[in-house]
């Protein structure tokens, strides 16, 4: 299938133009960038094709394009992995301005050593193609940004698009009276500039219903098509899970075990499906946590070869680093041996704090004598107990006979990360 | 007949079934045991509230998600159903466990909640619990309770008529409760009686309907609450 025609952010030299077409066109890139330069001489048409690409098609990525092109039924429900490296761009208005002020120099010299240079065109025009430029320039940023932010604010764009009316009516206007020669009398010329802009306001003023209509049909189809793609999330999530596994449930209704344990995914999914926030990917301890739970739930017995279901509690969230993936690692292992030596229900109580995470895991088994443990016995003490501690963690199994086994796990984390989950919740 | 001869140790605890599902309300009722007897069944919010006031049982066991009304649910159940006088304690059960509808339904005067994969025993224990007087936490709502009321162990209550924060034993109690512990397992950890673990949970559950506390707004209103 062939991609859309974007403008991505990822590979841009300049404005994405030869990327998004080498994409487009399945071509390599170099080649396209080829092509531009060598058009370039022939009438100015390379730069003025890249100009004309740049101003007609939109900024965007064209895989992420093609996908939102796809009927929803069919794309996948879960959310891709986020790019995590911002992309690289030039910083194009910086470059802009320092060659600008490089020109600028450059001709504040050559008027010095003596250089006529036809100052009183040169002005007017720039100050036209400066405001041009600024009205433009927004072309790349509408998508992201509205007109006006939330708090009722307008934004950046506005004051680009007044800025370039500005300068453009300024730099037209001193063109003009540049055109007419020194000749002109400044009354005649002021009626003129009154009668344009009477003109300007009049034609506003006849098309801004039609324009207003334009918009708000925009904003009911937007909608629209928002609560279309809702449904049919909906209808493919119902279709893709519950259907499915009702199938299979009523194919293999014999086998107790595996029906319950099949009914217990399901649910766990389509739990997690209606009612979570769902956080990007690799924001989120609780998520992981959450994961290694329903691998464990799925893939362990318990002694009886029932499967058990695990009891999670989450207070609080971060994103997960090096030390939280020990104690991700750790809690596995203790739940596996509380699915398996245990008895259900098991417990899952993850508390993320500012300085610290903590993670108890209990079961209701008959327990067993925590110094009986033989140095031989690897799992306990390697992979619960010596994965915490050398991160600098405690860890410790209480079990009382008759009143089950709780490990007790805390890893101490850095303040400013944990700060900064919090706030992403 | 009145709710305090209905208590725990005397004879059975009447109660209304309100669900919107007929195969639930069976199956609750086929797995309550003898000490719990369901006198009233409704199944959307009018009847909910028309039984309830013709009644007036000491409990009654309440869906969040219930169809008719102003579309408020359980929720509005017992909005309509508060000129009673608190003679009737509802006990909100859901399969949500969603932390909106936990705490809009423990917010409007529900005094406990549980989910509907309880089982018949302890769905039994959780409404003479309640008809008792006392409030019911699941480990996931005392889970809610330490994520609004904040995990930091350093912001601590210093008396007893501070609504906006937990005094450090209630903060223990509801991490106990959030480890999976029973009531009478909280009591044997930090060598107190049930009766005092009691105590806690209530006055938690009385914070948690009342406090203005700013973090317990915002956290509510993160998951549109208010």
């Amino acid at each position: 299938m062939r991609l859309p025609l974007r403008r991505p952010e990822r590979g841009r030299w300049f404005a994405g133009v030869a990327v998004g077409l080498a994409a487009h066109l399945d071509v390599p890139v170099g080649l396209v960038r080829f092509a531009f330069v060598v058009l370039a001489p022939v009438a100015a048409v390379g730069p003025a094709l890249y100009v004309f690409w740049w101003l007609t098609v939109p900024a965007g990525d064209p895989a992420a394009a093609a996908t939102e092109a796809r009927p929803t039924a069919l794309t996948r429900l879960a959310r891709r992995q986020h790019d995590v490296d911002p992309a690289r761009r030039l910083p194009l208005a910086a470059i802009l301005t320092g060659v600008a002020l490089v020109l600028g120099s450059i001709a504040l010299v050559a008027t010095r050593l003596g250089l006529d240079l036809n100052v009183d065109w040169l002005l007017p025009s720039l100050v036209l193609l400066a405001g041009l430029g600024l009205a433009w320039s927004q072309l790349d940023h509408v998508p992201r940004e509205r007109w006006r932010t939330e708090s009722g604010r307008p934004t950046v764009g506005v004051l680009r698009l007044l800025g370039g009316v500005v300068l453009a009516g300024v730099g037209g206007l001193l063109l003009v009276g540049q055109l007419m020669g020194s000749g002109i009398e400044p009354a005649a010329f002021v009626q003129a500039v009154v009668a344009a802009v009477a003109v300007l306001a009049g034609v506003g003023l006849v098309l801004a219903p039609w324009w207003l209509r334009l918009v708000r049909a925009l904003g009911d189809e937007r909608a629209a098509r928002a609560r279309e793609s809702e449904r049919a999330d909906i209808a493919a999530h119902l279709h893709d899970s519950v259907l499915q596994t009702l199938a299979l449930i009523r194919a293999r209704a014999d086998d107790a075990a595996e029906v319950a344990r099949m009914a217990r995914a399901q649910e766990r999914e389509l739990r997690e499906w209606m009612y979570d926030e769902r956080p990007a990917p690799g924001t989120s301890v609780a998520a992981v946590v959450k994961d290694v739970v329903a691998e464990v739930e799925d893939s362990r017995s318990g002694p009886t070869g029932d499967p058990v279901a695990i009891d999670v509690v989450v207070v609080g969230d971060r994103v997960p680093d090096a030390d939280t993936e020990a104690l991700v690692q750790a809690t596995r292992e203790a739940l596996v041996n509380a699915v398996v030596h245990g008895r259900p229900p098991v417990s899952l109580y993850l508390e993320v704090r500012s300085d610290a995470v903590e993670v108890f895991v209990k079961d209701r088994g008959d327990g067993f004598d925590v110094d009986a443990i033989g140095p031989d016995r690897f799992g306990v003490r390697e992979s619960i107990m010596g994965r915490v501690r050398r991160r600098g963690g405690t860890a410790e199994v209480t079990s009382r006979p008759g009143r089950g086994t709780e490990v007790h796990l805390l890893v101490p984390v850095r303040a400013a990360a944990a700060a900064e989950g919090g706030e992403a919740r | 007949m009145s709710t305090d001869t209905t208590g725990p140790s005397t004879g059975a605890v009447d109660v209304v079934l309100v669900d919107d599902h007929h195969l639930f309300r069976t199956g609750v009722k086929a797995s309550l045991d003898a000490g719990v007897r369901v006198v009233g069944e409704a199944d959307d919010v009018e009847s909910a509230v028309r039984v309830v006031h013709e009644l007036q049982p000491p409990v009654v066991l309440l869906d969040v998600h219930l169809p008719g009304g102003d579309g408020g649910g359980g929720a509005e159940v017992i909005r309509r159903c508060t000129d009673l006088g608190g003679t009737t304690r509802f006990l909100a059960l859901s399969v949500s466990d969603a932390a909106e509808d936990v705490v809009a339904v423990i917010r409007s005067g529900a005094r406990g909640y549980v989910t509907k994969a309880i089982d018949g025993g302890e769905l039994s224990d959780a409404v003479r619990r309640v008809a008792g007087g006392d409030a019911v936490f699941s480990p996931r709502l005392a889970g809610f309770v330490l994520d609004a009321f904040g995990a930091a162990a350093g912001d601590v209550a210093t008396g007893d008529d501070e609504l906006d924060r937990l005094s450090a034993r209630e903060r223990e109690v509801m991490r106990l409760i959030a480890r999976g512990y029973t009531y009478r397992e909280v009591a044997a950890e930090l060598f107190i009686s049930v009766k005092t673990v009691e105590t806690h949970v209530s006055a938690v559950l009385r914070k948690l309907q009342l406090s203005s506390r700013h973090e317990l707004t915002r956290w509510a209103a993160a998951r549109r609450l208010l």
